[in-house]
Parts: structure tokens; C-alpha cells; sequence
């Protein structure tokens, strides 16, 4: 039994593996939109020194949001804050030691995905309303 | 980085299709295989059964398949009801009791895999050492200083009721496998199940200690990876709330310093 | 292969007896931005399409200005704290993980002084 070698174990699979809920969606979704307006942040500083700085360097930066491109970014970053804060109120509600009943936290995941999508397009809807 | 994908010996490879014995409710079980004897990397064989000559749990496929197709194939398990937490593992993605997972709840085939992110022993055995040292590290014993009574430590039905949803953990290990940060970093965050324990040591009315717990896991680690993801309290098969508990710590932390 | 039993390697160094600060202040500023982020929402709207001396007239207002400033304290600090978290989570090598953290609480900072920069200057007309 000269080459008796220990075989080293493996490790049992997990995301490859590990059935996609909608809890667990929204989770790592309220991480991603996180991390996305982290990015979004950077651009509202970007305006605010530009405003700060002159009208030509004003007008590049209020062109660039306004090219179709920016403003399809912009419309993600909006989507992802308010996706992010209506998540972020979901957290708070668990955070007080509320709504932990397993069919509440469906309807609320759902809500929260629903509620998203509509404060978006309704702030969109009111952001051309008052352009126009 | 946190690793996403499985190092290169985890790695799982096609196995091999067992014979399928002859009747007319065939269903098909995938399951994770890993020898450690002969040096390969783990892989899916696919056994078939007659359901209507088996019992209805996913527990009673596998034993009906060691008894008569595979004797080899290894799998923890005891009281077949429910109460041992022996037969934890990923049934149909979702981590639950064997013993308690009807075949019927299945669609399709059924595909059975150890409890995620943990070294795997054989087959769907799991290494749950590091489990079993966390439970140890919360003390779960009642602490006290105060001389020990004549009789025994008296507590009223309301804080007796504390207790419930919390003394009913059978210790499978199923939240904790299901849970992400878990994986990403259970050498140092506790998990669900051990978090719940602690909880339910600190709030015993006869337990004397619950500061000293409470600074015992008030670390960004051991407690606070919990991003209440959810995964627990949907795994467990004991209908308990592990992510409530959680919560519940987190409060009693912001309410001894306010 | 580490010889030390399973309970002094889930002990470690014991616990770092903190945290709950990062976590609260976590939720302060999460509820501090529900208003400050309605209102900024309220002034990017209406000033969608606005010349500069549009905005620096409505920035040299106090009560637009301390909002804005309270806004970007409130968003920066409640970012920090997140990314810290996310860094904290996935990366683990000693030293990408040091430079990652000084990273995020640097930028933030620079970030925070750029805006306040910003709005002070147009605030107080310079």
C-alpha cells in the first residue's frame, strides 16, 4: 500500500447548483443596483462640480446626459435607485423584526419589483413632461 | 476573490447511467457521487426507479437503491421521520431533509447533491466538523452565577413561550448551507443555525450570560455577514425563522447602546 | 494542513466586539436619504435642460444648498458603508482587500469635498 494518498475533498457544488429564488434574486439585485449608483454618484459630482466650474464646461456635461446614450444610462441609474430604495425599505421593515412571515416576504419581493418598474417610468413621464 | 466557480477537483463530470429495472411509473434519479478512493473528480449517476414499488420520500428512493442497485452508494441517515437532521442535503436545488421531501413534490427528475459549499466526504456525506465547532463556540448551555436552586430554575409560561420556533432546531445544517455568505465566508461568519442557537441562549430568562454572548458575536464577521438574503428561513424544513432570530440579535445590540 | 482543533479556528482571534456601529449608521443614513433623495430627484427634474445660471441661481438659495449638501453627505457615507460591506464579502486576498477598502473610503471622501466644493462655490456666487 505504498501509494496510499489521501485524496484531497471536494467542495459540493453550490450556485451551480442551488435553485434561483426570487428572495435570493432580489438580494444579490438590491447588492447589484448598489453598486451601480455607486457609479451614478460619480456622475451627479461630475455635474454638480461642472455647474460649479463654467457655462462651457456646463454645456459639454448637459450634452453628454442629453445624447440618447446618457440618457438611457441615466434611465438605468433611475431604475436602480429606486429599485434600491424600495429594497432598502423591505430591509428596514426586517431590520425592526417585521415581516418575516414566509408568503409576506413573496408579496413583498413582487412589490417591490412592481413598484419599481412604475416610480421609474412615472418619473421618466414627468421628467419629459416638464422639458417639454 | 471569493471563488464563484468550483476548484478544479470539484469540478462535476458526467457519471454513468445505472440499468432501469422493468414497470410503468419510471422516474429518473440524478445523484452526486465522489469516491475517495479512486482519484477522480465527482459526478452525476443516474439511477431509475418503479414508484409504485417505493416508498413515497426521497429517503426511501435512496435506500431502495443501495438495497438493490448500488450498495456503494453512501448517504447519512436515522429516524426516517424527520427529527435526527441526519439526511440534510440539495434535493431538487433546494437544501432539505430526505426523509421528509416527497419524490411527488419532484418535477421531472430528481436531482439530488450533497449541502452546497462544504467538503464533501463521499457521495452525499458532508464534512460538518466546522459546523459542529461554531455551535460549540456560542456556549449552548445555560450560564449562570447566582448559586443553583433547590429545586430547579423557575420560569414563567410567557418566557417559556420565548423559546418557541427556537429549541425545535435539529441542528441539520440545511439553512446554513443555503446561505451565500455562508459559502462566500463561513470559516468566519457563524451561519443561520448557530446564530439561532445563540438567540435562543440569550433570550432564556434563566441564563445569566447574555451580555458576555452578545459580545461574543458582535463582530462584522460572525453576525454581521447576515445581509438577510432569506435563503434560511426558506430552507428549513422545521418551519423555523433563522433570519428572524438574526434580526432579533441585531436588535438587542442597538438596544444595549441607546 | 493546520493542526489547530476546529473550535480555535472558528475562535480565531475572538470577537472584534464591533460592528453594530457600521451596521446602524448604515440604516441612519438609509432613512436620512428617503427625503434627501426625493428632494434631489425634485431638483434634477426641474432642472432638466437648465442653463448654468439657472442651477447657480437655485443653488445661491440656503435651504437648496444645505439640502444638496446634506444629500451628498448622507449618499456618500451610506455608499461607503455599502461598498465596505460588498469588499469586506467577496475579496479576500490580504492585500488586494487592504487597498480595496482604503480605496473605497478615500474616494468617498474626495468625492464628498468635490461636491461640497462645488456647491459652496455656486452657493456663495464665485
Amino acid at each position: 500500500m505504498a501509494e496510499l494518498k489521501k485524496a484531497e475533498r471536494p467542495l459540493s457544488p453550490h450556485l451551480q447548483i442551488y435553485r434561483p429564488m426570487l428572495t435570493m434574486m432580489m438580494s444579490i439585485f438590491h447588492r447589484a443596483t448598489g453598486v451601480a449608483l455607486y457609479a451614478g454618484v460619480v456622475l451627479m459630482v461630475w455635474w454638480l462640480t461642472a455647474a460649479a466650474t463654467s457655462d462651457e464646461y456646463f454645456n459639454i456635461v448637459q450634452g453628454v446626459f442629453g445624447h440618447w446614450f446618457g440618457r438611457l444610462v441615466l434611465f438605468g441609474f433611475t431604475w436602480a435607485l429606486v429599485h434600491h430604495a424600495v429594497g432598502g425599505l423591505r430591509h428596514l421593515l426586517w431590520d425592526t423584526g417585521r415581516g418575516f412571515d414566509l408568503p409576506l416576504v413573496e408579496v413583498m419581493a413582487k412589490a417591490t419589483v412592481g413598484l419599481s418598474v412604475v416610480i421609474t417610468i412615472l418619473l421618466w413621464v414627468i421628467g419629459y413632461g416638464v422639458m417639454s | 476573490m471569493a471563488e464563484f466557480s468550483l476548484p478544479k477537483n470539484s469540478k462535476v463530470q458526467q457519471g454513468k447511467q445505472w440499468p432501469k429495472p422493468a414497470g410503468k411509473k419510471l422516474r429518473d434519479f440524478k445523484i452526486y457521487r465522489w469516491n475517495p478512493d479512486d482519484g477522480k473528480n465527482p459526478q452525476v449517476d443516474t439511477y431509475t426507479l418503479d414508484m409504485d414499488k417505493c416508498g413515497p420520500m426521497v429517503l426511501d428512493a435512496l435506500i431502495k437503491i443501495k438495497n438493490e442497485q448500488d450498495p456503494t452508494l453512501t448517504f447519512r441517515r436515522s429516524c426516517r421521520e424527520g427529527i435526527c437532521g441526519s439526511c440534510a442535503m440539495n434535493i431538487d436545488g433546494t437544501n432539505t431533509l430526505a426523509c421528509l421531501k416527497s419524490c411527488e413534490d419532484v418535477k421531472g427528475d430528481v436531482r439530488i447533491y450533497p449541502l452546497p459549499h462544504m467538503p464533501v466526504v463521499k457521495d452525499l456525506v458532508p464534512d460538518l466538523t466546522r459546523f459542529y465547532a461554531q455551535h460549540r463556540s456560542i456556549e449552548p448551555w445555560l450560564k449562570t452565577t447566582t448559586p443553583e436552586p433547590q429545586t430547579e430554575w423557575k420560569q414563567s409560561p410567557e418566557d417559556r413561550a420565548k423559546l418557541d420556533g427556537l429549541y425545535e432546531c435539529i441542528l441539520c445544517a440545511c439553512c446554513s448551507t443555503s446561505c451565500p455568505s455562508y459559502w462566500w465566508n463561513g470559516d468566519r461568519y457563524l451561519g443561520p443555525a448557530v446564530l439561532l442557537q445563540a438567540y435562543r441562549w440569550m433570550i432564556d430568562s434563566r441564563d445569566e450570560a447574555t451580555g458576555e454572548r452578545l459580545d461574543n458575536v458582535e463582530d462584522p464577521f460572525r453576525l454581521y455577514r447576515c445581509h438577510t438574503i432569506m435563503n434560511c428561513s426558506k430552507a428549513c424544513p422545521k418551519g423555523l425563522s433563522p433570519a428572524k432570530a438574526i434580526a432579533e440579535i441585531k436588535k438587542m445590540m442597538v438596544e444595549r447602546r441607546v | 494542513m493546520s493542526m489547530r482543533t476546529p473550535l480555535g479556528m472558528v475562535r480565531g482571534l475572538g470577537s472584534a466586539r464591533d460592528g453594530t456601529h457600521h451596521w446602524w449608521m448604515q440604516r441612519v443614513t438609509a432613512i436620512s436619504n428617503i427625503p434627501l433623495i426625493i428632494f434631489l430627484i425634485a431638483f434634477v427634474i426641474s432642472h432638466l435642460g437648465a442653463s448654468r445660471a439657472e442651477v447657480v441661481a437655485s443653488v445661491a438659495n440656503p435651504f437648496v444648498a444645505i439640502l444638496l449638501a446634506l444629500t451628498m453627505i448622507s449618499v456618500l457615507w451610506h455608499m461607503r458603508l455599502g461598498l465596505q460591506v460588498v469588499i469586506e464579502d467577496y475579496v479576500h486576498g490580504h492585500g488586494t482587500r487592504l487597498a480595496a477598502l482604503l480605496a473605497n473610503s478615500f474616494f468617498t471622501a474626495a468625492l464628498g469635498v468635490a461636491a461640497l466644493y462645488a456647491i459652496l462655490k455656486m452657493s456663495f456666487g464665485l
